[in-house]
C-alpha cells in the first residue's frame, strides 16, 4: 500500500503539473480538495484520467470522484481494489 | 441615438435551414436532436444537435461550386445562413455604404485540421488547408457570400458566447458611427475535437439533454450558424427596409472565478444581464421571455438560475433554453438563439424547453415546458455564456415599444496608452530592446521568459500553459499601480497552439482515450482573456479577437470605440501568440518564414517570400486622462477590409483631417515590413503613396513575424513619440536617428486583406 502511495503521489504531482512539490509534500491522509492541497474540479477530471489510464479504472461520472478523492491513501484504496491493470 | 434595428436574419441549425423550417419544427415541440452522423468518432453514442444536411448539400443550397477553392464545414454553415440573411435585408452589390461583417467562431478549421495534422506535418498533400485552421481564415471565406464588399471583417472567439459578443461589437460599431450596416453572428461545426473537449470535462449527456431539470446530465454539443443585419432605424428607413425588430440593449461582463466553472451566485451572468438591462432603460418586470443559455450541465443551470433570480426576484419571466432543441452551437449559439428570439417575438410564441421534469432545488421557477402561442412579448432577453466566465446577454424588442432611455450619451473621451509589456524574442518586460535590440540569429526564434514567481504561485501556474503565463505576467506590468481596468480586450490568431497541438495530437494517436481536459481548455483562445481577468479579478467587459494578422488591431479597435465613447475609461488591450516547431513547420510549408541568413541587411533586400517568426505577448493600458509617465495619445484608428491603396490613403488623410493634422504634420510611418516580398510591397506602396519622404519605421527584424505582431508596432512608435526619437536600428531607409517626433501612423496588413491604421500623437506637443 505505501508503495501505491507513493506512485500515486508522484502520478499526481506529474499529472497536475505542481511545479516544485516533492511527495514528501503531500501528506496522504489529508483531503486532496478545498482546505488540504487545494485542487479544483478540473484537477479532479485529472485524476479521473489518470485512474484510467494507469489502472484501468473508468468512472461514469464525475461526482464519484468526491468520495474517491477523499486523500491519496482513500484514493490508493480504492485502486487497489478496482484496478485492471 | 438612433435605435439600432435588425432587418434581416438568417438561420441554420438541427432546426432546418432557414427560418421557414425552424419555425415550424420550433413549434411542433418535437425533438431534433439525434444520434451524430457527420463526423467519425468513437462517441458517436453521444446524441448532437447537427444540421442534416452533409457538406455537399450545403453547397447546394448556395450553389457553392468547388472551383470558387476549399471551404470547411463552419464557413459553409454560416454562408447559407448569411445569405438568408442579406437577402431579407435586401443588400446586395455596392450600395456606397460602410457594411461590416462580424462574425464569431472558435473551431475554425479544425474540423480538417484533425483529419490531415500528420499531412500537414509529415507531407505535402494537404498544405491548402493549413492556411484555412484559423478562425479569421474562416470569417474571410465567409465574407465571400455577400456580392458586395465589406469594408471591415472581424472575427470574435469567445466560445459560446462569440456570437452575441459580434453582435454586441456591431453595435458599437454603429453607435460609433463606423459603419451604416453590420452583419454580426457566429457558426460552428461539431468537430471531433471540441466533442472529445468536451467529453473530457464530462458534462456529455448520453441522453437528449434537460436543461434546468434537476435530474439533467450535462449538453448536447450542437452545429450551426445565425447572422443578423442590424442598422440604425433612419438607414433603415432610407433604405426602404422593413425593420424586424430592434436591439434594445446589450451586456457583456466577466465572472472572472473559473477557466470553466461558473461562480456559485452566478456574478459574471447577474452583471451581463443587468448591464443589458440598464442599457435598454428597461426593467425586469418588463422583460417577457428570457431564452436562457441553459446548456443543460449541472454547474451551468443552477448558476444561470440563481443569477436570474438575483435579477428578476420573484417575478420572473418565462423562461426556456431552445438548446434542448439545438443542442450546444457553441460560437454560433449566440446568434442562433438570437434569431429564435427573434422569431419567437415576431410569431408570438414562446419556445419550449423539451425534456424538463423537476425543479432543481432552491429554483424558484420552472422553465416553460410546452410551446406556447399566441402570447404578447415585447421584450426577450436572451442569454450566452461562455468559458472562462465570458458572459453576454441582449435584448430584443418589437419596433412598436418606446424605448424609455436612449440617451445620446456619447461624450467623446481621449483615449492615451498609459504603459505596455511585452515578453517576446527581445529581453522580456523591459524596454532594452529600444536602444539594444537582440538580432536574432535564425527564423525560429523563442520568447525570453522572465521569473515569474514574483506573479503568481507554483500552485496557481500548474493549469497555464507558457502563454497564458506571458500574459498574466505581461497584464500585470503594464496594469502597475493603476487600478483594475473597465475592460479586458486580447488578440489571438491562434490562443494556446502550444497545449492545442498537444490535445490534438493525442487525440488521434490515442484513438480519443486517456484525453486531459486542462489542454482542452487552453484550446479556446479566449482562456487567455478570462486568465487575467481572473487574476486581476476584473468583471467588467471582456472579449477576445481571432482574426489572423488583426487580431490585435480588432482589439484595439474595440478597446478605442468604446473608450471613445465614455463607456470605459480604462482598458487593457493584448496581443498573444506562440510559436511552437510544429505549427513554425506547418506555416514553413506555405511560405511563412525565410530560410537562411536573415540580418536586417538581407531583409530588406529580399526577393523572396517569408520572414523570420517571432512569438508575441504584450499587454497595454488604455486611460481616458494622461500624467508625466503616460507613452502616448491614440488620436485615430480605421480598419479595413481589402481597399485600394486609394482606400487606405483617404482613410489616413480622413483621421489626420480629424485630428486637425495634415500628412505634413506626420513624423513617422511604423510599417509592418518583415522580408517578405508580397506583403512589403504593400507596405511599400502605401507609404509611397500617403507620403514618401517620411521616414519608415519597421520592428519585425526584431520582433519577428507573428500574428499579433502588430501590437510591437504600436509599441515600437508609442515609444519613439514617449522618448521623442527614432533610434537609428528602428529606420528602415535613413542611417542615423531622428529626434523630434509628435505624430506617427501605424500601418499593419494582413496579406493585403485585412488592413489597420492608428494614428498616434506625444502627449507633450
Amino acid at each position: 500500500m505505501e508503495e501505491l502511495i507513493l506512485e500515486l503521489k508522484k502520478e499526481i504531482i506529474d499529472v497536475l503539473n505542481l511545479e516544485g512539490m516533492t511527495p514528501a509534500d503531500i501528506d496522504e491522509n489529508a483531503p486532496l480538495f478545498g482546505e488540504g492541497l487545494g485542487l479544483d474540479s478540473i484537477d479532479a477530471l485529472e485524476l479521473i484520467v489518470l485512474m484510467e489510464k494507469n489502472y484501468g479504472i473508468k468512472l461514469a461520472n464525475a461526482n464519484e470522484g468526491k468520495e474517491i478523492f477523499k486523500s491519496v491513501r482513500v484514493m490508493a484504496e480504492y485502486i487497489k481494489e478496482h484496478r485492471t491493470k | 441615438m438612433d435605435n439600432i434595428v435588425i432587418t434581416g436574419t438568417g438561420i441554420i441549425s438541427s432546426l432546418g435551414a432557414g427560418k421557414e423550417e425552424t419555425l415550424k419544427r420550433l413549434r411542433s415541440g418535437q425533438k431534433v436532436i439525434g444520434p451524430i452522423q457527420h463526423i467519425r468518432t468513437k462517441h458517436s453514442y453521444l446524441p448532437a444537435g447537427e444540421v442534416e444536411y452533409s457538406d455537399e448539400q450545403l453547397k447546394e443550397l448556395i450553389q457553392y461550386h468547388d472551383d470558387k477553392g476549399i471551404i470547411t464545414r463552419t464557413s459553409l454553415l454560416a454562408r447559407v445562413a448569411l445569405k438568408e440573411a442579406l437577402e431579407e435585408a435586401r443588400l446586395n452589390g455596392t450600395s456606397g455604404q460602410r457594411i461590416v461583417l462580424i462574425s464569431g467562431n472558435t473551431v475554425g478549421g479544425m474540423e480538417k485540421s484533425e483529419q490531415y495534422y500528420h499531412d500537414f506535418l509529415n507531407n505535402n498533400s494537404r498544405n491548402e488547408y493549413i492556411a484555412m485552421h484559423d478562425c479569421g481564415a474562416c470569417t474571410d471565406v465567409i465574407a465571400k457570400e455577400f456580392d458586395g464588399h465589406f469594408s471591415l471583417i472581424t472575427t470574435i472567439s469567445t466560445a459560446c458566447s462569440s456570437a452575441a459578443n459580434a453582435i454586441i461589437l456591431g453595435a458599437n460599431i454603429l453607435k460609433e458611427d463606423r459603419a451604416d450596416i453590420v452583419v454580426v453572428g457566429g457558426t460552428e461545426c461539431i468537430s471531433k475535437f471540441h466533442l472529445n473537449g468536451f467529453n473530457t470535462l464530462m458534462i456529455l449527456d448520453k441522453e437528449p439533454c434537460r436543461p434546468f431539470d434537476a435530474e439533467r446530465h450535462g449538453l448536447n454539443l450542437g452545429e450551426g450558424a445565425a447572422y443578423l443585419v442590424m442598422e440604425k432605424e433612419g438607414t433603415a428607413r432610407r433604405r426602404n427596409v422593413q425593420p424586424v425588430c430592434k436591439l434594445s440593449g446589450y451586456g457583456n461582463a466577466c465572472d472572472a472565478f473559473h477557466q470553466t466553472a461558473t461562480s456559485p451566485n452566478g456574478q459574471g451572468a447577474f452583471l451581463a444581464m443587468s448591464k443589458a438591462l440598464e442599457s435598454s432603460g428597461l426593467k425586469p418586470e418588463d422583460i417577457d421571455y428570457i431564452n436562457a443559455h441553459g446548456t443543460g450541465t449541472g454547474n451551468n443551470d443552477e448558476c444561470e438560475g440563481i443569477a436570474m433570480m438575483r435579477v428578476f426576484g420573484d417575478k420572473m419571466p418565462p423562461v426556456s433554453s431552445t438548446k434542448s432543441y439545438t443542442g450546444h452551437t457553441t460560437s454560433a449559439a449566440g446568434g442562433v438563439e438570437s434569431v429564435i428570439s427573434i422569431l419567437a417575438l415576431t410569431h408570438r410564441f414562446i419556445p419550449a424547453n423539451l425534456g424538463y421534469q423537476t425543479p432543481i432545488e432552491g429554483h424558484n421557477f420552472k422553465p416553460v415546458d410546452h410551446v406556447i402561442e399566441n402570447v404578447s412579448l415585447k421584450h426577450i432577453l436572451t442569454n450566452s455564456f461562455g468559458f472562462g466566465g465570458n458572459d453576454s446577454s441582449c435584448i430584443f424588442s418589437v419596433i412598436e415599444t418606446e424605448s424609455p432611455n436612449n440617451p445620446d450619451n456619447r461624450k467623446v473621451q481621449p483615449c492615451y496608452i498609459q504603459s505596455a509589456a511585452h515578453i517576446s524574442i527581445q529581453q522580456p518586460i523591459t524596454d532594452d530592446w529600444f536602444l539594444k535590440p537582440i538580432l536574432p540569429a535564425q527564423a525560429y526564434n523563442e520568447s525570453l521568459e522572465p521569473d515569474y514567481s514574483k506573479y503568481f504561485s507554483p500552485m496557481a501556474a500548474r493549469r497555464m500553459g507558457r502563454l497564458l503565463k506571458r500574459s498574466v505576467a505581461t497584464a500585470v506590468e503594464a496594469l502597475g499601480q493603476n487600478e483594475v481596468p473597465d475592460a479586458i480586450i486580447t488578440g489571438t490568431g491562434l490562443g494556446c497552439i502550444a497545449n492545442t497541438e498537444k490535445f490534438l495530437s493525442a487525440m488521434i494517436d490515442n484513438d480519443e482515450d486517456f484525453l486531459q481536459p486542462t489542454y482542452f481548455m487552453q484550446s479556446t483562445h479566449n482562456t487567455i482573456s478570462s486568465q487575467v481577468a481572473q487574476h486581476l479579478k476584473c468583471h467588467g467587459y471582456n472579449c477576445t479577437y481571432s482574426h489572423r494578422g488583426t487580431s490585435f488591431d480588432s482589439s484595439l479597435f474595440d478597446a478605442f470605440l468604446q473608450m471613445h465613447s465614455g463607456d470605459i475609461r480604462s482598458a487593457l488591450v493584448g496581443g498573444h501568440d506562440e510559436m511552437t516547431p510544429n505549427y513554425f513547420k506547418m506555416l514553413g510549408k506555405i511560405g511563412y518564414w525565410k530560410d537562411g541568413d536573415i540580418s536586417p541587411d538581407t531583409l530588406k533586400k529580399a526577393d523572396s517570400q517569408g520572414a523570420l517568426s517571432g512569438s508575441c505577448s504584450l499587454n497595454m493600458l488604455l486611460t481616458d486622462h494622461a500624467n508625466p509617465d503616460t507613452l502616448c495619445k491614440i488620436e485615430g484608428m480605421e480598419m479595413l477590409y481589402e481597399p485600394t491603396i486609394h482606400d487606405l490613403k483617404a482613410a489616413a488623410c480622413r483621421m489626420l483631417q480629424q485630428a486637425g493634422l495634415t500628412v505634413q504634420d506626420l513624423d513617422a510611418v511604423v510599417s509592418g515590413l518583415s522580408g517578405d516580398r508580397d506583403n512589403d510591397a504593400v507596405y511599400n506602396s502605401f507609404t509611397e503613396q500617403l507620403c514618401p519622404e517620411k521616414p519608415v519605421i519597421w520592428y519585425k527584424h526584431i520582433f519577428g513575424e507573428s500574428f499579433c505582431a502588430s501590437a510591437f508596432g504600436v509599441y515600437a512608435g508609442a515609444l519613439c513619440l514617449r522618448h521623442n526619437t527614432i533610434p537609428a536600428h528602428l529606420l528602415y531607409h535613413t542611417s542615423g536617428d531622428i529626434s523630434g517626433v509628435k505624430h506617427i501612423l501605424v500601418h499593419n496588413h494582413f496579406h493585403n486583406k485585412d488592413h489597420s491604421l492608428i494614428l498616434i500623437s506625444s502627449c507633450s506637443y
